[in-house]
């Protein structure tokens, strides 16, 4: 079987991601009030998405198959820092109750830092320092400027 | 009445907490605008939570500061190092960079400040003056015509945005169906929730912005380790004393070409969807073909500076006029400035400027002391940006992320808001690899309300959908949706297929109808002469046997600015 072009997948993913979100618009309630029901405008664009999927599996098809250009360290190594970055993201966020924000902040700028650049004991330190001040002045703007309450968390809170 | 406006907007921007935040905002655009990976977008966006707490003019004078530093920052990275600080900044590196190589970057700073100063300062004197024009105009619109321009700003940006235009046109599709998730403005209705109760009240613009612009793009910056791990400029740059005299008296000599680029500028801005990263090509292009010595340019020749920095601040105040008078975004940038407004609880529309004259001539005045400061503070942001360059990207990406998630949360104090900007982060930077465009997304979620409400009022007064084509406004904006959407063909196909040459007098020839329908003397005046000029072309072409002429040097695209 030949192997299929990246666009033709991102097509197909599109046009089952229309499918799902029409099957969606089913469960928008009817009102009989409305001169047009809140399921109008979604259906609309949900078809001229549709329409413009179709086009986009169809011009990827007549593109063919994609010449070897695997890029060198496979799919993690090309997209390696982006991936860490989330993943550490969504830690931050899945942690926020119990760090706050000032100290789940200072360990993601922290980690985010180390993963990216180097981690000699130099840099490390160095990275600390960076996500220490940078995260504490920032805290400190919003808490204290701007009057904005932060998610304190749990050890912050006890203490 | 124009005077008793700005005498009222002076008073009410002329303080000193005003000024001294509206500097701080061009100084950071400056530095912003000046770090090639960073977009003024970015800088617009990341300043905006520090706008909640600040009244509305506090707020929007700040952030058209960072607009204005922005479009002027990317000239000294561009010619002091060769690279273009922002998209906007691309054709200042022709002439710039060459100039400052051949010893004098004293004086190619100095012609790039001072052009991108009258640049702004001509546009600024145009949008006190067109935006109410504009404004006027925008009130004969019916519903029909609204919805109408919202396709056009979509087909535009589409077309513009990438070489796919069917990717663009998706992209301005998921944008609208995202601004669909969650309450129905019309109805009251929840949509796409999935049961859930965060997503009942929508997503809030802010974090999916954020998301979609900001992080994403930090994260395509630190894509590869070893440029993530330099400092941001390796060849460094110098420090170097602007010459303003020597400046100043070669942009006199240049007057023409600065009042013409700042032109292009402006009407490029007016144009939903085209910013300063087409008005700058435009601008040098044009000014090479009326030089009389246009083989000099890209030598480090004054003209080519002057003409694409005056365009480039130009048409910030071109894509102002738009927004403030209509309410539909010029640009990426005025998108997120459209959604600041809304944060403060403005919604520019046309009776806008007349209902509440003071804010409008507020914003109009801060943007026109942002172009005084940013020449005040040029020389401060030169120095700054020389530290700033030194720091390598990752560390800088580390902290912003940071700052994003608190700047998000800031917003409406929910972490749902930091969720949305994580998983719009996950989507705008698969998009990018994908090679979708973000700008029609971007505008898709903005101008997805206006969509539907104008054509749920559409509908509500008539069932008759043919007055999409026979209001003449409506007609007016879908024929040059038509044509915006062939656009990326014909820029392929140009000077190479006999086609091409059709392209510009049929496009006169049918966005006249729509203006001798309109009535009165002066729009079917200028239908008329877009006739004679298409017949002309027509025939002028057909005369010399639809010869080809060789394509333009530099092709139009839209890039994030």
């Amino acid at each position: 079987m030949k192997a299929l072009n990246r666009d033709t997948i991102v097509a197909v993913i599109l046009l089952l991601f229309c499918g799902a979100f029409y099957a969606a618009s089913f469960r928008i309630e009817e009102t009989t009030y409305a001169t047009i029901g809140a399921e109008v405008w979604p259906r609309l664009i949900l078809a001229v998405m549709f329409a413009l999927s179709a086009i986009y599996l169809v011009q990827s098809v007549r593109k063919g198959p994609p010449v070897a250009e695997r890029p060198s360290g496979g799919f993690f190594g090309r997209y390696r820092n982006a991936i860490l970055c989330y993943l550490l993201f969504l830690a931050f966020l899945l942690t926020l109750d119990v760090l706050g924000m000032l100290l789940g902040g200072i360990a993601f700028v922290f980690l985010a830092l180390s993963v990216l650049g180097e981690r000699s004991p130099k840099m490390l330190a160095t990275h600390a320092v960076v996500a220490i001040v940078s995260v504490g002045a920032m805290w400190s703007i919003f808490t204290f400027a701007l009057k904005v309450i932060l998610p304190p968390g749990i050890i912050l809170s006890v203490w | 009445m124009l005077i008793e406006n700005v005498a009222d907007a002076f008073v009410a921007v002329f303080e000193l907490k005003i000024l001294g935040l509206m500097a701080l905002g061009v100084l950071a655009g400056l530095i912003a605008g000046a770090i090639p990976g960073f977009t003024i977008t970015m800088a617009v966006v990341l300043t905006l939570p520090f706008t909640f707490g600040l009244s509305t003019i506090e707020g929007l004078s700040t952030m058209i500061g960072v607009f204005v530093g922005g479009l002027s920052g990317g000239l000294m990275s561009g010619i002091l190092t060769g690279i273009p600080g922002t998209p906007s900044s691309v054709a200042t590196t022709f002439d710039g960079f060459p100039m400052a190589r051949a010893g004098r970057p004293g004086l190619a700073l100095g012609i790039g400040v001072w052009s991108s100063f009258m640049g702004g300062i001509i546009s600024a004197v145009l949008l006190m003056t067109l935006a109410p024009q504009l404004a006027r105009i925008g009130l004969e619109f019916g519903p029909w015509d609204y919805f109408a321009l919202v396709l056009f700003a979509l087909t535009i940006t589409a077309s513009l945005a990438g070489e796919n235009l069917v990717k663009g046109l998706i992209a301005g599709a998921l944008g609208l169906l995202v601004a669909t998730i969650g309450e129905d403005d019309i109805n009251g209705v929840a949509r796409f929730n999935f049961g859930t109760d965060a997503l009942k009240q929508g997503f809030a613009f802010l974090p999916v912005l954020v998301g979609l612009f900001a992080f994403s793009q930090l994260m395509s910056d630190v894509q590869d380790t070893k440029s993530a791990r330099k400092p941001l400029m390796e060849k460094g740059a110098k420090a170097v004393r602007v010459e303003h005299f020597a400046a100043i008296r070669a942009i006199a000599g240049n007057w023409i070409n600065l009042i013409r680029s700042s032109l292009i500028g402006v009407f490029t801005g007016i144009l939903p969807a085209a910013g300063g990263s087409i008005s700058n090509i435009l601008a040098y292009d044009q000014a090479k073909k009326a030089s009389k010595r246009p083989e000099k340019f890209g030598t480090g020749y004054s003209e080519g500076i002057v003409a694409s920095e005056a365009a480039n601040n130009a048409t910030a105040g071109g894509a102002l006029i738009t927004m403030m008078a209509l309410g539909i975004p010029g640009d990426i940038v005025t998108a997120i400035m459209l959604g600041a407004l809304l944060i403060h609880d403005v919604v520019p529309s046309p009776s806008f400027i007349g209902d509440q004259p003071v804010l409008a001539y507020s914003i109009f005045l801060a943007f026109f002391l942002a172009n005084f400061l940013m020449l005040g503070t040029q020389a401060v942001a030169l120095r700054a940006f020389l530290l700033v360059t030194r720091i390598p990207m990752y560390m800088l990406a580390g902290v912003i992320l940071a700052y994003c998630a608190i700047g998000v949360f800031a917003l409406h104090n929910v972490e749902f808001d930091i969720w949305t900007l994580f998983w719009f982060g996950v989507l705008g930077y698969t998009m990018r690899v994908l090679g979708f465009p973000l700008a029609p997304m971007i505008l898709g979620v903005v101008l997805g309300d206006i969509a539907e409400v104008n054509l749920s009022r559409a509908v509500a007064i008539s069932d008759d959908l043919t007055l999409f084509l026979t209001r003449p406004w409506s007609l007016f904006f879908l024929t040059i949706a038509v044509f915006s959407a062939i656009f990326p063909w014909y820029q392929k196909a140009r000077g190479r297929k006999t086609w091409t040459l059709l392209f510009l007098p049929v496009l006169f020839l049918a966005i006249a109808p729509p203006l001798f329908m309109m009535g009165g003397v002066p729009r079917p005046a200028v239908g008329g002469i877009l006739v004679a000029a298409g017949a002309w072309i027509l025939f002028s072409r057909h005369r010399k046997g639809w010869k080809l002429e060789p394509p333009e040097e530099h092709e139009v695209h839209l890039e994030e600015t």
